[in-house]
């Protein structure tokens, strides 16, 4: 008989609370919460607590599967790698090594990625590595190296405590992500007061002191014109700004126009709301701004983390504790994926791939040529593969079938592809239509690192042995490196990956798992002895000076007609998380929210007839989807929700693939539907 | 202003307490239109949970009847309801709501005016008590 | 590498009172853990001064570990949380050897505790018990419709992660727990509204022995154990009855005579 309890980090989002797997005899019984954790703090959400139901269930994949007469068949490990290796290589040899795209994964670890990345770049020979970063914080990655230079959280969760004031826009933060709203309810307890700007009414925003209601797709409307509110009132750091900044002039010139009757007509937001929230961010000593989807997944997702940048720095609330602009991301190991180089442009590290000198490093570190071009990306490759050019993909534990905008182009896109290769822990939709299927291990089932949305290395030990013959993404990448002749797949743990990475990549330079395993370390870490880094940009911004952008309001891609005439907005619930593959298979989240709904007003829902609980349909003009009408007054008017969570009833049917021009970021937050009774 | 006109639920066992609502009916007793009849086996299966569920959904009074001590068809399903309501109204207390809008009393199937009496004394205790606090609390 | 505690609960727990093995918390990976330490096993860096809820833990593992008799740390409260589960028949009191510990004047303060002194202390000093809430002391100087605003200000802050149920040591309704029903709890349902409290608060009313876990896994940081130990007082005053004594039956299970009713279930 033997109980252990595994400190471990959680599989859902960015937060990276650590927890133990309790485990009797190799069965998991539960999720203990760890009281010395300095990110949970010894308290988890529901999904936390429930970490453990899905890693044992009966669907769990077990064997490798291969498609015979368009059937998937079991197969033996060997029969499937090779079935792999033979179909890359002919492929390659066909139509060029940029004919093959890799989708490396948020859900897997550091080590994972880096190996990922370094399969698609030293063995195959291309930059088409990507993950689902493209869906969610591609546009904070290009805005903030853009403004900052560095495009991750610049503050920690623990901050939060001490704030005096914390604006939160576009992110539901109670329900996505609960432990780091909970610091928010801590910092409101200690006095700090909170604004949130978003069109949904959410558990957060009910109990905040200033709650703007903007109409999605009008938030540089609203960012100027607070912007202009501060600099007309002179609030503005004007020390900071010159000190640290430039461009703030051009600034000024943009958000001159932003008056706040103007901002009122663009964003719905009444102008005495608008000042007094503009005041209260600027007047505080310690301002926060946390943001998420809401920001980042519109046709104009880069220029919109610019605006929030600006406004930072406008203010002086940046470099200092308790400050910054707080990205919060939204997969276990989503930071840590990019870190790891899983990003078309860019090495390990966010070096980039059209840099001569970095990629020379690489060459050296990898004993390979390297190619100079910069991969495409996700949202990219589908229209690529959709006009025949990318004849390949290689995916590791994403589920683009649920996950991706316009679905009935993905599919499409998938069908067009001479070969696809899907690993992951359960049959999702993606991997229905593969090639081959190949079984991994999940986050219990063995060791590595996530990298959790403050930049702290997060470790995640080994619980309980996979089942069957799942094995680890990282056996299975390093394992097809091998097959396909390359030498540098010898790696005996994940341990010994990170050492690789560590020597290539100066912000992990001093990350070792022995490090790790004691401490809470945040990158950059440039050398064994240093121990950290909690702030970014004290002394200067990573870029030296921080870049102002002047940004005029466009309106979004799709705007609302006729035929179309309400905005859809999509996002998460608490209980279930992203495609469902993992909370849609644990007993109590699906129970708590077991059906796809969509959000109406009472007074849009009265107009058409619609009662809560009627069967509507739902439709844009890429697609049409059956689902429950939730009445609600949680809503503004002529704006319906819908979470994408649900394959029955995918969300991203409907949504708009039109892409930031900067990030390739697709505008999940606004398109134009139609809502009738089905 | 219109006077207030308090929603009411009121809970009856089987055996007794709608027996004797029945007889009132029958004996055309005058009575106020605010309560809604719920009928139970035994007061026992009022589940606490029932009475909490109504009150924090806003309704303004809730009346548990059973039979009277010793006459219970269940022998001592209302010695639990005896325990409980007490503990209930405790609760209500606890969090703020007035613990009288929540009653028990014993009527027995021969008891109409008994029946007419308490409903009577209730409804016009909860329109002293005005509407319930629950329903100006935006969640 | 064992420490000065670890040797001494080793001796306790193994030699002294013949245990087969110990349930305790030590120091791995720069964080406090708990674990279940076989005789014989090097117990390790031993820390009590982190309050996990072992009862927790010893009743999720209870049904898979058939053999031996467990040493456990209990404090005042813990010991209560024991008496409540023998009580129940979940777990056999000849297989349970107590090792108590009082509690820190700290961790007194922090729990408000009136009762902290386990009744054999084998470790830490007794220290006196708390003057009492300061909470509940504003709280009875509140007008009703103040008190209302109290709670639902505060219960507003729930984000339904149920650590309240799940940490609890005397919650026992595993499986089929009223606070997961959409009859008492409605959908949509964050925050889940007061009815998921007064439901809860009613539950726990003849178990709580105030060990205040629930209130510290509240991410909401929601003062429940002021709200578990207002009730306590009522209870007392009612039927002079407080949980956490092996002998006594809760007034709940028994008719208006005291006689215990022959019912087994607590909740029909």
């Amino acid at each position: 008989m033997s109980v252990e309890h595994v400190l471990t980090t959680c599989p859902y989002c960015g937060t990276g609370c650590n927890f133990f797997l309790q485990v009797v005899d190799g069965r998991l019984t539960s999720v203990v919460p760890c009281k010395t954790d300095e990110i949970s703090l010894g308290r988890l959400c529901i999904k936390g607590y429930n970490a453990h139901a899905f890693v044992q269930h009966p669907d769990r994949l077990k064997n490798p599967m291969v498609r015979e007469k368009g059937q998937l068949v079991k197969a033996s490990w060997d029969q499937a790698l090779d079935r792999i290796v033979k179909a890359l290589k002919e492929i390659r040899d066909k139509h060029g090594p940029d004919s093959i795209v890799l989708l490396a994964s948020a859900k897997c670890t550091n080590e994972e990625n880096y190996v990922f990345q370094k399969l698609a770049r030293a063995v195959l020979g291309t930059n088409n590595v990507d993950h689902c970063a493209r869906l969610c914080h591609a546009s904070t990655v290009t805005g903030l190296l853009y403004s900052f230079g560095s495009g991750a959280m610049t503050n920690t969760i623990p901050e939060f405590d001490g704030a005096d004031c914390i604006l939160v826009t576009g992110s539901n933060t109670l329900e996505a992500h609960p432990i780091i709203g909970s610091r928010m309810l801590r910092a409101k307890e200690k006095g700090a007061k909170i604004i949130v700007v978003d069109p949904r009414d959410t558990p957060l925003s009910r109990i905040s002191h200033i709650h703007l209601s903007q109409r999605s797709g009008t938030d540089v409307a609203w960012i100027n014109g607070m912007l202009k509110v501060i600099i007309d009132e002179g609030l503005a750091d004007e020390e900071f700004v010159k000190a640290r900044t430039t461009a703030f002039e051009d600034l000024k010139k943009v958000v001159e126009s932003y008056t706040p009757e103007k901002v009122e007509s663009i964003t719905g937001i009444p102008k005495e709301k608008l000042v007094e929230a503009a005041r209260l961010y600027a007047r505080s000593k310690k301002a926060m701004i946390a943001y998420a989807m809401g920001i980042t997944q519109h046709s104009n997702g880069t220029d919109l983390v610019k605006s929030i940048a600006n406004l930072a720095m406008a203010t002086g609330h940046i470099g200092k504790e308790s400050t910054g602009v707080n990205p919060l991301r939204g997969q276990c190991n989503v930071q840590g994926a990019c870190d790891s180089g899983g990003l078309p442009n860019l090495y390990p590290g966010y070096q980039r791939v059209d840099d001569e000198a970095v990629r020379a490093k690489f060459e050296k570190a990898w004993g390979v040529r390297l190619s100079p071009t910069p991969g495409l990306t996700l949202t990219r490759a589908m229209n690529d593969a959709m006009a025949g050019k990318v004849k390949a993909m290689v995916v590791f534990g994403e589920n683009v079938m649920v996950s991706d905008p316009d679905l009935n182009h993905v599919e499409e896109a998938l069908k067009k592809l001479e070969f696809l290769a899907v690993t992951d822990i359960f049959l999702t939709e993606t991997a229905k239509m593969a090639d081959v299927v190949l079984p991994a291990a999940c986050y219990a089932e063995k060791d590595g690192t996530f990298t959790n949305t403050d930049r702290a290395l997060r470790m995640l030990r080994k619980a309980v042995e996979p089942p069957g013959e799942a094995r680890a993404d990282w056996i299975i990448a390093c394992d097809l490196g091998r097959r396909l002749g390359s030498k540098g797949f010898e790696f005996s743990s994940p341990a010994d990956i990170m050492a690789e990475m560590a020597t290539v990549t100066p912000i992990f330079a001093g990350i070792t798992h022995e490090r790790v395993d004691g401490k809470v370390l945040r990158w950059p870490v440039p050398d064994k002895d240093h121990s950290g880094t909690r702030i970014l940009h004290v002394q200067k911004f990573t870029r030296g000076q921080g870049q102002f952008a002047p940004i005029e309001h466009t309106p979004p891609a799709e705007v609302v007609s006729e035929e179309y005439p309400f905005i859809l907005t999509t996002g998460r619930n608490l209980f279930q998380y992203h495609t469902g593959t993992m909370t849609r298979r644990s007993p109590k989240l699906e129970r708590e929210a077991p059906e796809p709904y969509v959000e109406i007003r009472g007074e849009d829902a009265k107009k058409l007839g619609i009662a809560d609980g009627d069967r509507v349909s739902v439709s844009s003009r890429r697609g049409s989807i059956t689902l429950k009408a939730r009445v609600t007054d949680k809503i503004i008017e002529g704006t319906i929700f819908i979470p994408f969570h649900y394959a029955e009833a995918a969300a991203n049917r409907l949504t708009n693939a039109a892409l930031d021009p900067a990030s390739d970021i697709p505008e999940f937050k606004v398109c134009a539907a139609r809502i009738e009774r089905a | 202003m219109a006077e207030f006109s308090p929603t009411i639920l009121a809970f009856c066992c089987n055996w007794c307490s709608y027996a004797g609502a029945d007889l009132a009916g029958v004996s055309r007793l005058q009575m106020p239109p605010n309560i809604h009849i719920i009928r139970v086996m035994c007061s026992a299966s009022v589940k606490p949970e029932y009475v909490l569920k109504a009150i924090s959904g806003g309704v303004d009074g809730v009346l548990v009847l059973g039979c009277h001590i010793g006459d219970c068809h269940y022998m001592t399903g209302n010695h639990r309801t005896a325990k409980r309501m007490p503990l209930v109204q405790k609760v209500l207390k606890e969090v703020g709501i007035d613990e009288k809008r929540l009653r028990l009393d014993w009527v027995s199937a021969s008891e109409g005016e008994k029946f007419q009496k308490v409903v009577t004394d209730f409804v016009d205790e909860v329109k002293q008590l005005g509407p319930n606090p629950m329903r100006g609390v935006k969640w | 590498m064992v420490n000065d505690l670890g040797r001494k609960l080793a001796k306790l727990a193994f030699e002294e009172r013949g245990a087969d093995m110990l349930l305790v918390m030590r120091e791995e990976h720069g964080n406090v853990v708990p674990a279940m330490v076989p005789k014989g096993e090097d117990l390790g860096d031993v820390r009590l001064d982190i309050p996990y809820q072992l009862i927790t833990i010893l009743e999720n593992i209870y049904p898979w570990v058939s053999k031996g008799r467990i040493a456990i740390i209990t404090r005042r409260c813990d010991e209560k949380a024991l008496a409540e589960l023998v009580k129940r028949k979940y777990v056999d009191d000849k297989r349970i050897v107590r090792i108590g510990l009082a509690c820190s004047e700290d961790q007194i303060r922090r729990c408000r505790c009136e009762d902290p002194v386990p009744s054999k202390v084998d470790l830490g000093e007794p220290h006196a018990a708390a003057k009492g809430d300061e909470l509940i002391s504003r709280l009875e100087k509140m007008s009703q419709q103040e008190r209302l605003e109290f709670w639902a200000g505060q219960f507003k802050k729930c984000n339904k992660c149920f650590g309240c149920t799940l940490n609890c040591p005397v919650c026992f309704c595993d499986d089929d727990c009223v606070l997961e029903d959409r009859t008492f709890v409605a959908e949509p349902s964050v925050p889940p509204g007061l009815s998921f409290h007064m439901i809860r608060s009613y539950h726990m009313i003849d178990k709580c022995i105030e060990c205040g876990e629930c209130e510290r896994s509240c991410p909401a940081e929601i003062p429940l154990l002021t709200m578990r130990k207002l009730l306590a007082k009522d209870m007392k005053e009612l039927f002079k009855f407080r949980p956490g004594d092996e002998k006594t039956v809760s007034p709940l299970n028994t008719t208006l005579e005291g006689e215990q009713l022959e019912d087994g279930c607590d909740e029909c």
